[in-house]
Order: structure tokens, then C-alpha cells, then sequence
């Protein structure tokens, strides 16, 4: 088939509902790299955006956002009004505040207290109970750093396969336009692991869930960088905690 | 109104799509504050159901935020992408909700993030958006039943063909008449 006789079926291949013949023949114009199907397929791309964005209806509840942040492992930024800041900073607070006791003191029955509280403060309480579940989780590894330095921070860093949770105080709220990244370091390499801000307090949690398992690893630090975050320390490390 | 909007915020995807690759969860909230009312109603359009479509709103967001780093943040519109990845969840809910096959349609091949690059986000505006809807309008009922079949169903024109009770070279007619007609709508907006 020619590239006009095709033209028709850019649309339906890209919503992936043209078939056979018409199919195979798209594909094998692509895979010889065929000017005419390739920029016809990227013009049916643009008009399958167009329909779906051609139409009004009701908005999300204003719950949905919070739901995909906690599920995709990061605190929840919720959206800027008086009532959600404070909500958010309480939460925040309080959650920090009870971590610190259990680390540094022991107090469960304070933590179990904070738990609950955390529990009713909707999306932000899902981040954090992945926080716990990882604390609690039989093979977390936990280690502390800044112990018995003149400088703070200090803290602790719990390591699991499915992420690392890293819990500190001491720790000044980074400048403007810069932000505390964490890294990963295995064999000398590091990887990203988040971009975290700590409280006005100097407190910080951070949790990194990362897509795939992570493998054993040797430190994990964190740096001061550029706001947005960089693809490899620039900065001598704030904090360092072996593994 | 949002496509308005959508002009406008699609020329800072790129930076924002380097932020994700980064696993900035800041990141992904914004990009929900861009998109995720667009793609809210139409996963809503397609299920007709407000809490099925808010898990798969979730899902859809959570599936860029695994596959980000395949994404071409030079090169790629995110806005199409994530459209093309909300709709096939739909896609999804709807054939496991009436028990169809998927023998004719491979959707996952339609979202691989590397099929979104080099379109242009200039073209991404609220002038391409008003006039596909235009044409949609001008659609006589039968020509349009067949391309929203196909589009917010998830149809091929077997299928469709079934559905509607007519030869599938009828069908064939009237698909390639509707996206003929949108595709002059279009203006030569998006370069071929």
C-alpha cells in the first residue's frame, strides 16, 4: 500500500485499534523509516491529544492529588491555602517530633500516639505509613550518623530493598533556589534518591521508593544542590551514613 | 479553561520531566496541578464512573512516574503521552469490565514514551484544540458514534461494526470520512 492509501489509518494505528492488513503495512513503512508515515503518525498523535482534551466535565476531588503523591512515595505538597499549610505543617511537625523520640529515646507509646494522629491527617498519613511499614519491616537495616560530632545533623537512615528512609534533625532549612538531594552509593557510584527540604524546625524526613529493588549499597548521603536537583553531587556531603 | 492553560504550560514540560527523572516527588505534583484535571475527565468520559476514575487517574500518574526515564525530555510532548497512557487504562477497565479480547488492539505499544518525540508543543494549543472539537461537531451522528467508538472504547472496526449493526465497509466509510474531515480541521497546524 502507498503512504496516501495509509494516510487515513494514522489516527487508528496511533489509538492502537487499526488492524490487519492495515497494520502491518503502517509498521513496515515506519521500520524502513518512511518520512511521510512517521510525520503523518506524529500529526495523528497531535489530534488524538486534541480529542481528548475537547471536552469539559467535573473536576477530582480534591483528595485524588494527595492519594498519587503518597502512592508514588513522596510527601505530598498539598495546594498553598491557610488551612492546608497548617494542616501540612502539623502534620509534619508532629510526625518528625515522634520519630525523633522513638529514634533517640524509645518512646513507643509516643510514637503509637503520633501514629494515630498521622492516621487522621488523610493523604499525608499514607506516606508516612510506608515510612513505619519500612521501619518495621524484618530485614531494614538501621544505621545512625552524626553521632558524637561537634556539628549536627544527626539522624538515623533505615535501608530496605524496597527504599531508604532517612529521619534527621540539626538540619538548616536550605537556602533559596538550593534543595538536600539524597544519594545512593554503591562502588563509588552514586545515584539520585530525592530531593527533600527539611522544617523551619531542622527537621526532615525523607523516604525514597525506588521502581525496581534496590541492590546492597555501601553509604548513603546527602548534599546541598541546586533547586531541581542534579544527576551527581556537586557538594561535599552533609550527611554521610555507611551502611 | 484548561486547554488555555495547557498552551501555555506545555513549553515548561521539559524542565519539569527532568525534575521527574530526577525522583523529584515536588515533580510529580506538579505535573498532576497541569494535567491531571484533563485527564481526570477523560478517563471519566470513557468509565462514567467518578471513583473508578480517579483509581485509574492514580494509575495512570504512578505509570509515568515508573516509565519517566524512557522519556525524551528534549524531544517529547508530555501532554500526549500521558493522555495516551490515561486512555489505555481506561481501555483497560472497560474490556476487563465486558470481557472483551484484546486480540486486535495492542495498546501498550501506542505509549511507549519514545512515539512522543518531535511533536511540536507549539501546536499543542488552544487553536488546534477548538478546531478538532469543531469538527467533531460537524461529524454527522453515525461518522462521529464510529470515531468515539473507537477512541473512548477502545474499538476496532470489527468491533465497531458489530456494535452498530452495519458492514464493516460501511464502517471503514465513515471512519475514514471522520478523521479525513478532522484532519482538514486541523489546517496543516501540525506539520506532516
Amino acid at each position: 500500500m502507498t503512504c496516501d492509501e495509509l494516510r487515513p489509518d494514522y489516527l487508528l494505528y496511533a489509538l492502537g485499534v487499526l488492524e490487519e492488513p492495515e497494520r502491518s503495512e503502517v509498521r513496515t513503512h515506519l521500520g524502513r523509516g518512511c518520512a511521510a508515515c512517521t510525520a503523518g503518525l506524529r500529526e495523528a498523535r497531535a489530534l488524538a491529544f486534541a480529542m481528548g482534551t475537547s471536552f469539559d466535565g467535573p473536576n477530582p476531588s480534591r483528595q485524588l492529588r494527595g492519594r498519587i503523591l503518597a502512592s508514588a512515595g513522596g510527601v505530598p505538597q498539598p495546594r498553598w491555602n491557610w488551612f492546608t499549610a497548617w494542616v501540612a505543617a502539623a502534620v509534619t511537625a508532629l510526625a518528625a517530633a515522634g520519630l525523633m523520640l522513638y529514634q533517640t529515646r524509645g518512646f513507643r507509646a509516643e510514637l503509637a500516639e503520633a501514629r494515630m494522629e498521622i492516621e487522621r491527617s488523610g493523604a499525608a498519613a499514607a506516606a508516612m505509613r510506608q515510612a513505619f511499614d519500612l521501619i518495621q519491616a524484618p530485614e531494614t537495616r538501621e544505621v545512625t550518623f552524626g553521632q558524637g560530632q561537634p556539628a549536627p545533623p544527626r539522624g538515623r537512615v533505615f535501608f530496605h530493598p524496597s527504599g531508604v528512609l532517612l529521619i534527621a534533625s540539626h538540619l538548616p532549612a536550605p537556602p533559596p533556589g538550593k534543595t538536600y538531594e539524597m544519594w545512593i552509593i554503591r562502588g563509588g557510584k552514586p545515584a539520585p534518591a530525592g530531593l527533600f527540604s527539611s522544617n523551619p524546625r531542622g527537621n526532615a524526613i525523607h523516604l525514597y521508593r525506588p521502581s525496581a529493588p534496590l541492590m546492597e549499597s555501601d553509604v548513603v548521603a546527602v548534599t546541598l544542590e541546586a533547586a531541581g536537583g542534579v544527576d551527581a553531587p556537586t557538594s561535599t556531603p552533609i550527611i554521610v551514613a555507611p551502611l | 479553561m484548561f486547554p488555555l492553560i495547557l498552551a501555555v504550560v506545555a513549553k515548561g514540560d521539559g524542565e519539569l520531566m527532568v525534575r521527574l527523572q530526577r525522583r523529584d516527588p515536588q515533580a510529580l505534583a506538579e505535573l498532576y496541578d497541569r494535567y491531571g484535571q484533563v485527564v481526570f475527565r477523560l478517563i471519566l468520559r470513557m468509565v462514567r464512573d467518578t471513583g473508578v476514575a480517579e483509581d485509574l487517574v492514580q494509575e495512570t500518574f504512578l505509570r509515568v512516574w515508573n516509565r519517566v526515564g524512557g522519556f525524551d525530555s528534549d524531544r517529547g510532548a508530555v501532554g500526549p503521552w500521558l493522555l495516551a497512557v490515561a486512555r489505555n487504562r481506561a481501555i483497560d477497565h472497560l474490556r476487563s469490565r465486558g470481557h472483551r479480547t484484546e486480540s486486535t488492539v495492542e495498546l501498550n505499544e501506542t505509549e511507549h514514551p519514545e512515539l512522543f518525540a518531535d511533536i511540536s508543543t507549539d501546536v499543542l494549543n488552544f487553536d488546534l484544540i477548538r478546531q478538532v472539537k469543531r469538527a467533531l461537531d460537524q461529524l454527522d451522528s453515525q461518522q462521529r458514534q464510529a470515531i468515539e467508538l473507537a477512541y473512548f472504547e477502545g474499538m476496532s472496526q470489527t468491533e465497531i461494526a458489530e456494535r452498530m449493526g452495519q458492514p464493516l465497509g460501511t464502517i471503514k466509510t465513515w471512519t475514514r470520512r471522520a478523521i479525513q474531515q478532522m484532519r482538514t480541521a486541523l489546517g496543516g497546524a501540525v506539520p506532516a
